[in-house]
């Protein structure tokens, strides 16, 4: 093995265009990564943060908020199951937001919760006409105390603090208290008004299993989730997730092959010189440990060289554009599937290197 | 080219894996093209699809149909710019739809997003915001009748179907299909702008009179579609008046996945060259000796090179035909809701190009076999020396 990373120090020329070859795939591992990530974060933050066991919408929502309607007594129903600690109630409405010091046609979007039950890293229901802002607001400009206008009707909400990672559908999220968000959606969305009390969701804490629970309490007439659950419900995670990860297998595949076909070619042309260790007494392990030892340093030097390549992508593009999101962990998953690939991709010269014959190196062919 | 078709035969392994990898890539591009596509048509082609020339937006709607609301003062505005003809209301939402009898796809009682698009149909259902693209029965003449998204026949929208909208009683007849008018990849009923604001005040007790999202204007004779944007745009900042094409591609999403997907096809088209050239460099310099020789015994330099060329455009056409012939039937699926098409137009493009590219990176080794000196023969040196 140490003959095997000698040459990769002395003869690095060698393995560069593999280099390249297997950087750019794990670039593009990285990237597709990124972009999953970064499509699903920025779509679920807001269910994400909610600190609690169900998510409850009505029973015809499909698990949209828009299309939901609690009223008050089916809340009561909610709130009298066993195993049913707290509820709070959960509006939203997305809209345009005029920014003061932007142009009369730069809105920011936004998607403003009116909330009882806080969230993860969101502070208590701050006071009427005011909301915490997803951080993410900030490239449109929105600043802590500012006064932005929302919808056509044009609704005051000042800024008290931010808040991060609340985002839903692409959206900023802004979090104000439930008196807000019903007046704002009365006033922007007279199709969407609801009736006093109405909330669109409720946020239940609770015991472990008490969606399900909550569900057969109410005979049907709502449509409870987990948090990881309603996080899938919304309509294209799943989608998404398994046309990624599906191409995310397949690049990782060719990654295999490109790999094999490369170490393959070495393996051929080196032939005649794994006679000649064998015939010193090197056994068909070492020399196939050698094999597998440069292609996980070239996979693992080309999988560094991506993922500083990805984070540097990540920081270059600018927020609303490509929603990419390079995390650490995605960068450590796809550099251990690589290397996983580099030693899948060697298994295929393990035959050649069997089938050297130590006669060779006196002459006979290998 | 006799030499370069025998090599490749004596060795298939190595030959098979190059073309192997090139058609996954291809495949990979090619079926990464289509969902590209497929998303854009299923995310806005109820926009590209109607047949209104000027969709005008609230600005606060930031061009997406159902964010965007016109307001009376609005409807005004526009109703009073210069260069516009006739003006009819649109309004959409996405409601919770339930197909009388379910398609070969779905299952009996399933439910499924329903974009509902109201448009103001007039007597023969071509007013301004009628989809463009019907294949199948006619427009919609009266109130609950409809034209639905052709793809999603499956799902149990076909013509006939009676589709219920929960939570209320509102049912609507499929009366016709058309292609590639789905909004935001959801099965999508176009339906008179009454019985639109009946579906909303259905489900919603609570709902007050809805207003229409957008305005369809059809520019008045001598007007352009263009001429007509800029005097609405004129006439308030809270005016967004776009042109069918820019309505559709301005749609907030729709540049993000091109932008997303650029990237995604530069690196692919990056990395098929690249392997391309990074074999045949490795193979020439494994076969340096026998090249030498060749040379040595009177092979024409052009004649060797020729036969490298001919390899790569064999490796690299091989490679193309079987991820061709691997994307075919994949392009004829369904993926979540998303209709896949075979892009002719992509392989087309990206077999010139790749091909192109193949060779191009394959001039490395044509430069190691050109510079082979006959003379190193009589040393045992090769290219690769």
């Amino acid at each position: 093995m140490r003959l095997a990373l000698r040459e990769l120090v002395r003869r690095p020329g060698r393995f560069v265009t593999a280099s390249v070859v297997l950087t750019l795939i794990a670039l593009l591992l990285m990237f597709l990564g990124g972009l999953l990530d970064g499509l699903i974060r920025s779509q679920t933050g807001a269910l994400r943060a909610q600190d609690a066991q169900a998510i409850v919408y009505s029973d015809t929502a499909q698990a949209s908020f828009v299309r939901s309607r609690i009223e008050p007594g089916l809340r009561a129903e909610v709130e009298a199951v066993e195993g049913v600690r707290e509820v709070g109630g959960l509006g939203l409405v997305q809209l345009g937001a005029r920014v003061p010091g932007r142009g009369p046609r730069d809105l920011a979007d936004v998607a403003l919760f009116g909330y009882e039950l806080a969230p993860d890293g969101v502070p208590p229901v701050p006071g009427p006409g005011e909301a915490y802002a997803d951080e993410v607001l900030k490239a449109d400009g929105i600043e802590l105390g500012m006064t932005i206008e929302l919808g056509p009707a044009r609704s005051p909400v000042r800024i008290v603090g931010f808040v991060s990672d609340t985002s839903f559908n692409g959206q900023g999220g802004v979090w104000a208290a439930p008196a807000t968000w019903r007046d704002v959606l009365s006033a922007n969305r007279p199709d969407a008004r609801l009736g006093d009390g109405v909330f669109q969701a409720l946020v239940v804490i609770g015991d472990e299993h008490v969606a399900d629970a909550i569900d057969t309490a109410t005979a049907g007439r709502t449509d409870s989730y987990t948090i990881d659950d309603a996080v899938e419900a919304i309509p294209g995670v799943t989608e998404q997730r398994a046309t990624f990860n599906q191409i995310i297998g397949v690049t990782l595949g060719v990654a295999v092959v490109v790999i094999a076909l490369f170490f393959a070619l070495i393996t051929v042309e080196r032939l005649a010189l794994y006679g000649v260790l064998k015939a010193l007494g090197a056994r068909s392990a070492t020399i196939f440990a050698g094999l597998v030892a440069q292609a996980v340093s070239v996979t693992a030097a080309a999988a560094l060289i991506a993922a500083s390549a990805a984070v540097a992508l990540d920081a270059a593009i600018p927020p609303g554009s490509v929603p990419l999101d390079v995390t650490v962990s995605r960068v450590v998953t796809s550099i251990v599937l690589l290397l996983l690939a580099a030693v899948a991709g060697c298994a295929f010269s393990l035959r050649r290197v069997l089938r050297v014959d130590p006669a060779s190196a006196i002459g006979t062919n290998s | 080219m006799f030499l370069a078709i025998k090599e490749m035969r004596r060795a298939r392994l190595r030959f098979g894996m190059l073309i192997g990898a090139i058609s996954l890539l291809v495949f990979l591009i090619f079926f990464q093209q289509s969902i590209q596509n497929g998303l854009i048509t299923s995310f806005i082609g109820a926009i590209r699809n109607q047949n209104s020339p000027v969709l005008v937006y609230s600005t606060d709607g930031q061009r997406v149909l159902q964010g965007s609301v016109i307001t009376p003062d609005r409807e005004a505005l526009v109703r009073g710019a210069d260069g516009v003809g006739e003006v009819g209301r649109i309004g959409q939402g996405t409601f919770t739809g339930l197909p009388d009898t379910p398609g070969p796809d779905a299952t009996a009682g399933e439910t499924f997003d329903t974009t509902l698009i109201g448009y103001e149909a007039g007597p023969d259902g071509t007013g301004l915001g009628a989809p463009s693209t019907l294949s199948q029965g006619r427009l919609p003449r009266s109130d609950f009748e409809a034209v639905a998204s052709a793809v999603d026949e499956r799902l149990g929208f076909g013509v006939g179907a009676v589709i219920r909208l929960l939570p209320g009683d509102v049912e609507i007849t499929v009366v016709g299909l058309a292609r590639d008018i789905q909004l935001n990849v959801t099965p999508t009923l176009f339906t008179t702008y009454d019985t639109y604001r009946t579906a909303v005040r259905a489900v919603n007790p609570d709902a007050g009179e809805p207003l229409p999202n957008v305005l369809a204007v059809d520019p008045a004779p001598g007007w352009t579609a263009d001429a007509v944007v800029e005097t609405i745009n004129g006439r308030s900042p809270d005016l967004d008046a776009l042109t069918r094409t820019d309505a559709a591609t301005e749609t907030p999403g729709v540049a993000q996945v091109q932008q997303s997907f650029a990237i995604v096809f530069l690196l692919y088209g990056l990395v098929v060259p690249l392997v391309t050239g990074l074999f045949f460099l490795i193979v020439t310099f494994q076969k340096a000796e026998s090249l030498t020789l060749l040379r040595a015994i009177g092979a024409p330099a052009r004649r060797l090179v020729s036969s490298l060329l001919v390899q790569v455009v064999v490796i690299v056409c091989a490679g193309i035909a079987i991820g061709t012939a691997l994307y075919l039937p994949v392009s004829q699926q369904n993926l979540g809701g998303i209709a896949l098409r075979f892009e002719a137009r992509a392989v087309v493009v990206w077999t010139v190009l790749l091909l192109v590219l193949g060779v191009i990176s394959s001039l490395i080794a044509v430069r190691r076999v050109l510079r082979i000196d006959p003379i190193l023969a009589t040393t045992g040196a090769g290219v690769g020396s």
